[in-house]
């Protein structure tokens, strides 16, 4: 070898154990940084360990000291701690290896499940309240409140919750809930409307009170109780509320007018309440209400009728005070003339004639009688009846005597009548308006008129049938009207069946009629008996 | 003797009058007037002023109530008593009568032989009275 060669070979090798021994030293260097860095993990890692260790005992003391009962379990739901507390509550022991699903009530599972896989997501369970199966105390409401419990990499590998009893609280909100619901049902169902304002501000409503205002609930929550009041009804209304707010006083009620959705107008009996705390201080106003727009037309009608009935009286004393006058007075001067005849001419008439004479003036005074006792119905009212005991053969009987039968007319009594109590001048006006009516419209050769009663439970049911001309059918109500007469014979004055409507109305019975156009017409009447 | 205006309108009436006058064998003066109006007239002519009135009520023309009125208006002629001679047995005639002023109010009766009777204690207690006399 050269010595130049050597020479490079020696250089070389100089470099190369320069460089050796550069990198043994940052070798060495490195790893005595190596065995610093070692060194202080191990250091903290035992102060960490500490740390934990003391924590975990603080934990453990927390367990102790925790009333409720306190359960860590692994993520499968296996109990692997439990406090006493938790023992006792459940009935349990960690020994007993139970799942805490095992005890959640069927019907909680699903909502379970739930509640489990956001406890996973989020790390923590709030309110999760399932019904649990305990072993002593049976099934209970509980609520648990609980977190993930995660290792030292910060893999989840328990979860960790405080249990409440709550059976308790649910129940009396169960109760609750339940009363509530009846209340709602009574309140809701309740045919009156009924509002809870505070100063006139809307609280709370019930259907009646939203379907009578044609509001949802929510719309009539936005509003204030003057928004639906009529205008004429507003003042009132405020003055009272006014009065009421200052505590003059508890309670009022009016009629007033509301106002719909729609614009329309019904009126309501409206009471209003103060509900008051202990302290006297007014806290709530409740409305009842009332819808009286029926009950106000009806009044309505009512006084329309009373006004109908003042005016159809006012009529038939009108016609007594003519019956009074027109018809009396041409008895009056038969009665003299009869008399004078009588006095004048007795010597020269033989018996048949004295005795005529006698008949017409008992015809005549019949008649008087009869016009006076029409007189007297038409001032007389349901308080006056005069009811004694009445033989109705008897009352035909003295009908079919002076009333106008003509010739070829027969009057017969069916079967035996009643006797019956009742007023006697009203069931001989009634019988005989029925009689003179059927005996003079009778075109038949042979007239028949037959008078009938057939006994119901609570009442005499009269038939009067005759085979007279017939009424048409349009007839059937009106005749019954005062003062119209279908016939067109001068005597038929339009009074009759009207009067005889009026005292079948005094005795609750009622009067109808069966006609056939040429063969007759039966009228039927009834009369309640009279205790 | 009495001096009566009768106002009546129907001739039975008149008759029945008349004829217990002179079948009682009265002496009365009788006058006779058709209805209210007539009546008015005889009353405010020169013809001596009668006793006492028998009033008819159901009258044409003039009732008589409306002649009551007029009467009752008339200085003069409201001291006639006048006594109502009627078959209306309607109360409201009978209270409007008396409101008006009356000093009888006589109901016909039915039969001649009441008539008369009626009639007669009439005559018999207004002769008894002392009259104003014209």
């Amino acid at each position: 070898m050269e010595s130049k060669d050597i020479t490079l070979l020696k250089k070389a090798l100089l470099r190369q154990k320069k460089a050796r021994q550069q990198a043994e030293k940052i070798l060495e260097e490195k790893s005595k940084e190596l065995y610093d860095t070692s060194l202080h993990l191990k250091e903290t890692n035992k102060i960490l360990e500490n740390l934990l260790e003391e924590k975990n005992s603080e934990l453990d003391n927390v367990f102790v000291n925790i009333v409720d009962p306190y359960i860590v379990m692994d993520l499968r739901g296996k109990m692997i701690k439990m406090n006493t507390a938790a023992e006792e509550f459940l009935g349990y022991t960690i020994e007993d290896n139970i799942m805490l699903t095992d005890l959640v009530h069927p019907d909680y599972k699903q909502y379970s499940i739930n509640s489990f896989s956001a406890l996973y997501t989020t790390g923590l369970i709030k309110r999760y309240r399932p019904r649990i199966f305990t072993k002593n105390k049976g099934l209970r409401y509980v609520e648990i409140n609980g977190s993930i419990v995660k290792d030292k990499t910060g893999k989840p590998i328990a979860a960790q919750g405080v249990l409440r009893d709550i059976t308790y609280e649910f129940e009396m909100k169960s109760l609750l809930d339940l009363q509530r619901q009846r209340l709602d049902i009574i309140v809701e169902n309740s045919p009156l409307g009924i509002l809870l304002t505070v100063k006139g501000d809307l609280i709370k409503s019930n259907r009646t009170i939203e379907e009578m205002l044609g509001y949802s609930e929510d719309e009539l929550m936005a509003l204030h109780v003057q928004d639906f009041i009529s205008i004429e009804s507003l003042k009132e209304s405020q003055v009272l509320r006014e009065k009421m707010y200052e505590g003059n006083m508890d309670n009022f009620s009016i009629n007033k007018k509301y106002l719909r959705k729609d614009g329309s107008v019904f009126s309501a009996k409206t009471t209003v309440n103060a509900v008051k705390n202990s302290k006297g201080v007014l806290e709530y106003e409740v409305a009842l209400i009332e819808d009286i727009t029926h009950e106000l037309e009806l009044e309505e009608e009512k006084i329309q009728l009373v006004k109908d009935l003042e005016s159809s009286n006012k009529g038939l004393q009108e016609y007594a005070h003519i019956v009074s006058h027109d018809l009396k007075s041409p008895l009056r001067s038969i009665s003299a003339l009869t008399t004078w005849m009588y006095e004048d001419y007795k010597d020269k008439l033989d018996d048949n004639g004295v005795y005529n004479l006698k008949m017409m003036q008992e015809k005549v005074e019949s008649m008087d009688k009869l016009i006076d006792g029409i007189l007297k119905y038409s001032t007389i009212k349901s308080d006056n009846l005069d009811n004694s005991i009445v033989d109705v053969n008897e009352v035909v009987k003295e009908i079919t005597d002076i009333i106008y039968i003509p010739d070829h007319v027969r009057v017969v009594i069916v079967r035996k009548l009643p006797t019956i109590y009742a007023d006697r001048t009203k069931i001989h006006q009634l019988i005989q308006n029925f009689l003179s009516n059927a005996v003079v419209h009778i075109e038949q050769k042979r007239g028949l008129v037959e008078v009938d009663c057939i006994e119901r439970p609570k009442f005499w049911e009269f038939s009067i049938k005759d085979n007279g001309v017939g009424i048409p059918k349009e007839y059937h109500e009106k005749i019954f009207k005062i003062f119209q007469s279908i016939g067109n014979k001068e005597r038929s004055t339009g009074i009759g069946l009207s009067i005889v409507k009026k005292i079948i109305d005094l005795y609750e019975g009622k009067v109808w009629l069966k006609s056939e156009i040429g063969k007759g017409t039966t009228f039927f009447f009834t009369l309640k008996k009279q205790k | 003797m009495l001096n009566v205006l009768f106002i009546e309108d129907d001739a039975i009436e008149t008759m029945k009058l008349n004829r217990t006058v002179s079948k009682l064998q009265l002496k009365h003066k009788i006058t006779e007037a058709k209805n209210g109006e007539e009546a008015i007239n005889f009353l405010r002519s020169d013809e001596v002023l009668p006793d006492i009135i028998l009033l008819d009520l159901n009258m044409p023309k003039m009732s008589g109530i409306e002649f009551l009125g007029i009467l009752k208006e008339d200085p003069v002629l409201k001291y006639l008593p006048t006594i109502v001679l009627t078959t209306s047995e309607n109360r409201a005639d009978l209270l409007e009568c008396y409101r008006i002023g009356i000093a009888g109010y006589v109901i016909k009766p039915l039969k001649y032989e009441d008539y008369e009777a009626k009639l007669e204690s009439v005559f018999t207690y207004w002769e008894n009275n002392e009259l104003v006399k014209a």
